[in-house]
Order: C-alpha cells, then structure tokens, then sequence
C-alpha cells in the first residue's frame, strides 16, 4: 500500500507540475499568433462607419475592457485569478459572452457524439482486428484491406463522403444541424427522432474511420502474440484454445487500451471536423471559429478543458494499467 | 464481458439522454409549421448575445441590423425606409417626407400617428430624441458615428422632431448627406425602456451595453421568439401598429422567421437547394445552374446575368508606402493589364455587369450614380483590361523597362517584385487576385499572391503605415443616401491616413489636395451642375491617379429565393420597385407583405 501511495504521490505531483505548464501554454501561445482581435471586434462595428474617430472610441473602448493594452505578465495573472473563480474569461468573438458559457453550451453535444463513437469504433475495431488474426484465412484477406482502406480516409474525406452519398444524393439523412430546421428543443418523440437522425451521420463518420486504425493495431498485435513463447508453451502445455486465446487478448490490448484513454482525452479536439462538415452543434465549430477570429480566451478555454482531459486519461490509465497488467503493477511497487 | 457490456449500454443511453436534457432547455413550441414560417440563411453567423438595439455586440443579424444600406426593420425600425433601386425614402415611423429649413441645416420630421410601441404607448419625438442622445452617451456605433454630423434631436411636440445638423465654421452643415443617413438607419427606441436599462444598469454605460434586453419594448411587425446555438426564431406580433391604413394595411404574411445557424455558405446553400431556406443571403456561384441544370424553383431578382443588383466595388489598393507604386504609371500598368472578364468569370460566376457595359469609376452600376457624372468626359482614362501591349507601352514610355534582360523591369535599378494579397478563405476574391498577379507577370512586373488569415489581414490593412502588403483587397461603400460622396471619400480622402485603427477608407494612403477639396464641397452643393462637374472631376482624378483599381462589381445583399413554399417574392419585372434585400432591409421588408403560399 506504501508503494502505491508513492507511485500516486509522485503522479500527482507530476500532474500539476504539467498542468501548470500547460496553463502557461495555453495563455501565451494564442497570444503569440500574429493579429489583433480587438481590431477585428472593432471591424464588425466599424463597416459603415466613415468617421475615423468614432472607430478609433470603439477600439479603445475594446482595449481598455479587455485589458489587451496592459502587459502580458499583467493579464496572465488576471487571467488565473479570475480562472481560480471558475471564470475563464469574455470572448472577443462573441463579447459579450462569457467563455465558460460559450463551452457549457457545447460540449454537451460533443460528449454525446464523441464519447459513443469513440467507444464503438474502438470496440468493433478491437474485435474485428483480433478476429482477423486468429481467424486469418479468408476473413483476414477481405478485412485487412477494408479495414487498411478506412484507416487511410482522412476524418474529413469519410464526412463529405457519407454527407454526399448519404444527405445529398440518396437523401436518406439530414445535411446539417443536430434536429430538424423546423424543430424547436422540446420533450417529443419527434424531436427525439430528429436528434438520432441527425446524430447518425457524423458518428458513423467518425467511427468507421477509428474502426480501421484500431483494427489494424490490434491484428498485427495480436499477430505477434500469438506467436510469443508463452503460447506455445501453453498449448503444449494442453491448456484449452479458448484461455489461451484470452491471454493473448489481455496483452495485445495494452497499447491500445493506451489508444482509448488518448483519443478519449483528446476528443473534444478531434470533433473539429465532423461538427464542422455536418454544422453539428459542439465544441468543434467553436475552437474553429475561435482560432479564425484570434479570440484568445475561446481558445485558452477551449484548449484547457483538453488539457485537463488528457491529464485525466493519462492518470486513470496509469491507475487501470496496474489492473491489467501485474507486470505494470509490479513495476509501480518497485 | 456481462458487465462490461451493461456498463457499456448504461453509458450510451446515458449519453443520449444528457444530450437531449441538454438541447430540452427551454423547450415551449414542437415545430414551426412550414407554411407559417420563412427561413433564411446567410445573415446569423454564430448565437445571438440578446436583443439590445442600443449594443453594438448583440450579434443578432435578424434582429438588429443598422445599415446605411437599409436598415433591418423587422423587430426595430427606423424613421424612414431607404430603397437602393431609386434611392428613395419611404416613411415608416415618420409621417410623410421630412423638410429641410431654407439654409439646409434642419430636418424636420413628423411622426405617424398611429406608430406604436409594443406595449401599446404611441411613439413619440421624445424617443427619437431620448435615442439620440442615449447612443452618443454610450459612445456606440451609431451615437459616435453620428455625433460629427448631428448637432441635436430634439422634441418640437410629441409628434415632431427637429434634427440640427452640425455646421463648420462658415455656418453650413457638414454634412447633410450624413443627416439624410440618419433618418433611415438608426432605430428609434422607447424612451421608457432606455430609462429601465438605466436604472437596472445604475447609469453605467458598459453595463447598458452589454445588457440582453430580455425586457425590450420594439414597435416593428416581429418580435423575439426562440434562440439557441443552432438557430433564432422571431414570430409576428399581431398587434403591429403597421397594419393601420396609413401604413402597410396589413400584418406581414409568415408568422414566423426562422435562422437556422449555418456552420459556413456551403452548409446554408445545401439547406436552399433541399427546400429548407426560403432567403438566402449567400454568394452562389453559377446560380443560374440551380434552375436551368438542376430544375429547383431558385429565382434571383433578376432572371438573367448579373442576377442581382450590383452596387459595390471590391476593389485592389496600391499601397503608396512602397516606392515603385508611387509611380502612376507602374499602378495604371497594372491595372490596365488585369483581365476583369475573367476575373468576373472565375470570381464572379458572371455575376457582376462587365467594365464594358459599366464603366469604371467611382460609381456603382445603379442608374441614379451613374447620371451622377458626365460619361464623356472621362472617356478618354478608361481602360477595359487585358490591355497588354498598353501596359507595356505605358511603363516603357515611364523608362520602367527591363535593363538586365532577365524578363522583370527594374526601378531604381531593382527587380520590381510586388505581392497581391487578400484574406484567406475569400474565395472569390481570391480568385481575382490570382488574375492580377497573372496581370503582374504578361508585363514583366513579378507579382506573387500572398493570403494571410482575415485576423491578421484586417490589423495590416487598417494600420496607421504598412510595408507587408503591397496589392491588397478592400471593400467600397455600398448605396446610401450618401452615395457616391462617400465611396469617393472612402477611396481618396487623404483625412484617412496616419488613422489607427482605420476603417474607413484610402487604406493606400493616397494624397491629393485638390480631390479632398472636392469631397469637402460636394456634400454641401446644392446646384445640380456645379455638383455634376464636382463628380466628374473627382472621377478623372481617380482614373488618373489609380490610387485603387476595382476589380467587379457586386451586390451588397444577395438574393436566392426557393419558391416551393413561399412565392411572389420581388423581380425585377413586376414593377413594384422593391429592392432584393432578402425581404428585411430597407424598403425590402415590403415584400413580406407580398408573400404568397405556393399551396395555400
């Protein structure tokens, strides 16, 4: 128990020492991109406007709001003062809405379209992968290349591909939003119909694209597995296939078990594309739109909550890996 | 592997049911029934912050848009309606025209007696004033963009209103092209509202800014309904005071006006061509493929090329920071040798009048700018385009040659090497500056594109000095009461230069005494010659000097109809005189009236 305590106390530690880096990161490296923001917010008030000095009060009044003519040591400070409060800032491309609400909004939608299709992809990647290699024979030779042939579309080509042939062309799916146009949210059978409808074509973009990648893992894993000393031993051993083969699974899907706990934490980043080709509502479409527009504390929020979720996944797999593996465990008690 | 698996489906449908807590917030109506509701695409971008007509960041397209060009009059409105096609002024909340005194530095302006507030109180002058002056405390957009040309508004009597324009040193306004802006682009809001904010808001002028206005009184035919991240709705308020007979005579025809919140164009454009946006506000190239290839019932306003009614010039500035662009002729060269047919055609669509049918000035395509100056006398400075060997002949005749025979002409003994530049993702005009950099090169100048993103582009453009971009893209104004006056000043005025931070104009930091002379008179003749020889000479100066080149012509709203659910939509053949502004701005709003099911 001591030397848990330890390994634990030393990741923690670990833990914050990263997250303070990350904060700094975070905070600086929006702030290193060339452009102002306060001049594009001025832009959006200023069409129209023929008399320089009135555009030039507006983008004063900007500036001096958004501290953005103090020193950046100054308004790294405010900044984690005021995150301390669980405020997280004013957006400039959206002023004036806070950035916490901006998120609150959306990553609702981005959990609920990531997080299954992660999960499924990863699931029927793993199986179909590890079917594959103690199959082999015909399955192996149809599903190798299918599976190779997935993995190789990029996120964004399998999303306008299912859009066209599925939205456009056989007009079986909607093309956009997350419920119908005519729609307003409410507690309907309708409407909980529109929502599957429209949640169908950017999760089957995004797990049939994870399908491939974690199929072809986990068969050349499982591959080299099978072939291990350790099973051969145990056959001669006389020990039934079936446990054999469960052995086999455990230890081939250790990197990809890794695998899941990344793309789990590094999700909310990976919904770019699809919620951008299917204008599905997430978080997506706003880091997007906060990058475009140099909104600095969009993009400091945004990318701290995949910070905090990376840090998070990596942690519980350290903690889940001693479950999996004892080899890990009895590395973490030495 | 059992609990895995319960663990598992537990979780999915726990995914599914928080999504749908999520997107249930505020849940009152199922559907908006298709035949009562009119959907647009392409004037929201992004969730609307709130309903405040005195807040510049509302971002609430639909709801609070006030242009010169026509102000958005569904839920606010303004003392009068301005329509592009004859640059009239309808009366709207005002009471018939408005009057000039004699010495042309009042406005006075009744008020119809039948306007009323939401709340069913009549709208009085007092708003009108109260408005004034709350914007210029404020310092929004409109109270500053406003305070150099209005002196006052105030309160004759309950239903009349003087506005004194600001008047220079000679006791003549300065501006009364500005004061005519006026009337048809700022709302009017009620005074008893504006004195709620302030005290919920204990006068502080951020504060009232930034307040959403849940409680907003209006007096137009829509008010606030339902708005998400996904879309805003607006629905009628029956008891519009517009349906009296001295105004419309009848409410507006759809109960609802839905924005679903497009992600970009082509999401919007997807959403037209599948019956599911009535209005589409969006650049389409080829649209006339929409209905002759692919049979959808689209219309534009008008049935042929350009479609639309062009009244902008985007147009390529020559930054007069660099040396070699100081030189007229190395800038006419240029011009001279652009291609605008193509560009037209690769930018465009087709969808802009050719430089041979209109040509360039400082002017739109309009009829009413176009009789604004004599065509004949500035004949002899026009140029078509793709006009190589002129070009050629124009910078020998400059001794910009070639001395080292590499294929570039030298100035001062150096390469000419220039970049052309506009912001990133613009396509069309993109595309435009492709053609200008292969301009560049038929007549050996080397000019490679350079496009930086929109964030970064914008702060360049608008400093004070800039060496980065030395060909670079711009908008002009589009039609306003105060049309061509200022997109001649935007073009020239040198009052612009050394501005931080500047919007406004002559962002190649032009100067010439003699064209700022001109914009200082024009806005105050009055005599009908003298102002045409003002026009005119500004013009020759412009197609002399080529401070900028315009590069097409283009509408300032665009406007795609589908007509499987709504009909009678504006055209330019039914002889209604109602512009193509998506049935919102300015005079436009009109057609709402118009509207027909196409099965009722």
């Amino acid at each position: 128990m001591k030397g848990y305590r330890k390994y634990f106390g030393k990741k923690i530690l670990w833990l914050v020492i990263t997250f303070i880096a990350a904060l700094l990161l975070n905070f600086t490296l929006p702030r290193m991109m060339p452009g102002d923001p306060v001049a594009a917010m001025t832009a959006k008030q200023a069409q129209g406007l023929s008399e320089a000095s009135a555009v030039k009060a507006i983008y004063d009044n900007y500036a001096r709001e958004f501290g953005t003519n103090k020193p950046i040591t100054q308004q790294f400070f405010t900044y984690v003062v005021n995150l301390m409060h669980g405020d997280m800032g004013t957006s400039f491309s959206q002023y004036p809405r806070k950035v916490s609400n901006i998120i609150g909004n959306a990553i609702g939608w981005t959990l609920a379209l990531q997080f299954p299709a992660i999960i499924i992809g990863w699931l029927i990647g793993n199986l179909l992968g590890a079917l594959a290699a103690y199959i082999r024979k015909g399955f192996d030779k149809v599903l190798m290349p299918i599976t190779l042939f997935l993995s190789s579309i990029p996120a964004f080509g399998m999303a306008v591909m299912l859009l066209v042939v599925f939205a456009i062309n056989l007009k079986v799916a909607p093309i956009s939003g997350g419920y119908g146009f005519d729609m307003l949210p409410n507690f309907s059978w309708n409407f909980v119909v529109s929502v599957i409808q429209h949640y169908q074509l950017p999760f089957w973009s995004i797990v049939l694209v994870s399908i491939g990648g974690q199929a072809v893992g986990m068969r050349s894993m499982s591959i080299y597995e099978l072939n291990a000393d350790y099973v051969k031993y145990a056959r001669f051993l006389g020990i039934k296939d079936r446990r054999v083969v469960g052995y086999v699974f455990r230890n081939a899907m250790l990197p990809q078990v890794t695998g899941l706990a990344l793309s789990i934490g590094t999700m909310v980043g990976g919904a770019l594309v699809a919620e951008i080709i299917f204008s599905y509502p997430g978080l997506g479409t706003t880091i997007y739109q906060g990058i475009t527009m140099a909104d600095y504390p969009l993009i400091s929020g945004t990318t701290l909550i995949i910070t905090v979720m990376v840090l998070i996944a990596t942690f519980v797999l350290d903690i889940i890996y001693g479950f999996i593996d004892p080899r890990v465990k009895a590395a973490q008690f030495d | 592997m059992k609990h895995t698996r319960k663990i598992l489906s537990l979780l999915l449908a726990l995914m599914l049911a928080c999504s749908l807590t999520i997107v249930s917030a505020g849940a009152e109506t199922v559907e908006l029934p298709r035949n009562e509701t009119l959907y647009f695409a392409g004037q929201q971008w992004g969730s609307i912050n709130g309903w405040n007509p005195l807040s510049d960041d509302m971002n609430n397209a639909m709801g609070i848009t006030q242009d010169a060009g026509g102000a958005r009059t569904i839920m606010y409105e303004t003392l009068y309606m301005y329509n592009m096609l004859d640059g009239s002024l309808t009366p709207l909340i005002a009471d018939g025209d408005f009057v000039w005194n004699d010495a042309h530095t009042e406005i006075t302006v009744k008020i119809k007696p039948a306007a009323k507030w939401s709340d069913g109180t009549p709208i009085t002058a007092q708003d009108v004033a109260y408005t004034f002056e709350t914007n210029v405390k404020l310092g929004n957009a409109k109270g500053n963009g406003y305070k150099p040309y209005v002196e006052s508004v105030t309160a004759v009597d309950d239903s009349t209103v003087l506005i004194k324009a600001m008047l220079t040193d000679a006791g003549v306004a300065v501006n009364p092209l500005q004061l005519v802006c006026f009337l048809e682009e700022c709302y009017v809001v009620q005074k008893a509202w504006i004195q709620t904010l302030e005290a919920r808001c204990s006068n502080d002028t951020t504060a009232m800014k930034n307040d959403a206005a849940e409680d907003v009184v209006w007096s137009g035919p829509y008010t606030k309904y339902f708005a998400n991240d996904q879309k805003v709705v607006l629905i009628r308020d029956d008891n519009y005071w517009g349906q009296d007979a001295s105004m419309w005579g009848s409410l507006p025809v759809p109960k609802y006006i839905a924005h679903v919140i497009y992600a970009d164009n082509a999401a919007g454009q997807s959403a037209l061509k599948a019956g599911e946006v009535d209005v589409c506000q969006e650049f389409i190239a080829n649209v006339q493929d929409l209905w002759l290839k692919d049979g959808l019932p689209i219309s534009t306003y008008l049935n042929e090329a350009p479609y639309g009614i062009c009244v902008n010039m985007p147009t390529a500035w020559f930054n007069l920071d660099i040396p070699v662009l100081q030189n007229a002729s190395v800038r006419k060269a240029i011009a001279m040798a652009v291609d605008y047919d193509a560009i037209n055609q690769n930018a465009m669509t087709g969808q802009s009048p050719t430089f041979a049918d209109v040509p360039r000035s400082c002017m739109n395509p309009t009829a009413g700018e176009q009789a604004t100056f004599d065509h004949d006398a500035v004949k002899d400075l026009q140029w078509v385009g793709n006009d190589i060997e002129g070009a050629k002949a124009l910078l020998e005749a400059a001794g910009i040659v070639d001395s080292d025979g590499d294929g570039w002409r030298e100035f001062n003994g150096e390469k000419i090497t220039l970049n052309s530049c506009c912001p990133n993702g613009w396509t069309d005009w993109m595309a435009a500056m492709e053609i200008v950099a292969a301009a560049g090169k038929s007549i050996g100048i080397e000019i490679t594109t350079e496009f930086p993103e929109w964030s970064v582009y914008q702060t360049i453009v608008t400093a004070t000095t800039q060496t980065d971009y030395d060909i670079f893209m711009m908008w002009t104004d589009s039609a306003t009461p105060a049309q061509p006056w200022g997109r001649i000043r935007m073009m020239m005025s040198s009052e612009f230069i050394g501005v931080e931070g500047n919007w406004s104009g002559n962002w190649g930091h032009y100067s010439n005494a003699r064209i700022d002379e001109i914009i200082k008179a024009i806005p105050t003749t009055t005599d009908a010659t003298e102002l045409k020889n003002l026009y005119t000479e500004a013009v020759q100066i412009y197609l002399t000097d080529v401070p900028s080149f315009s590069l097409m012509y283009r509408p300032n709203k665009f406007h795609a109809v589908n007509e499987s659910v709504w009909t009678n939509f504006p055209d330019s053949t039914d002889g209604r005189n109602i512009p193509p502004t998506d049935c919102t701005d300015g005079y436009g709003i009109a057609a709402l009236y118009a509207l027909e099911l196409v099965n009722p």
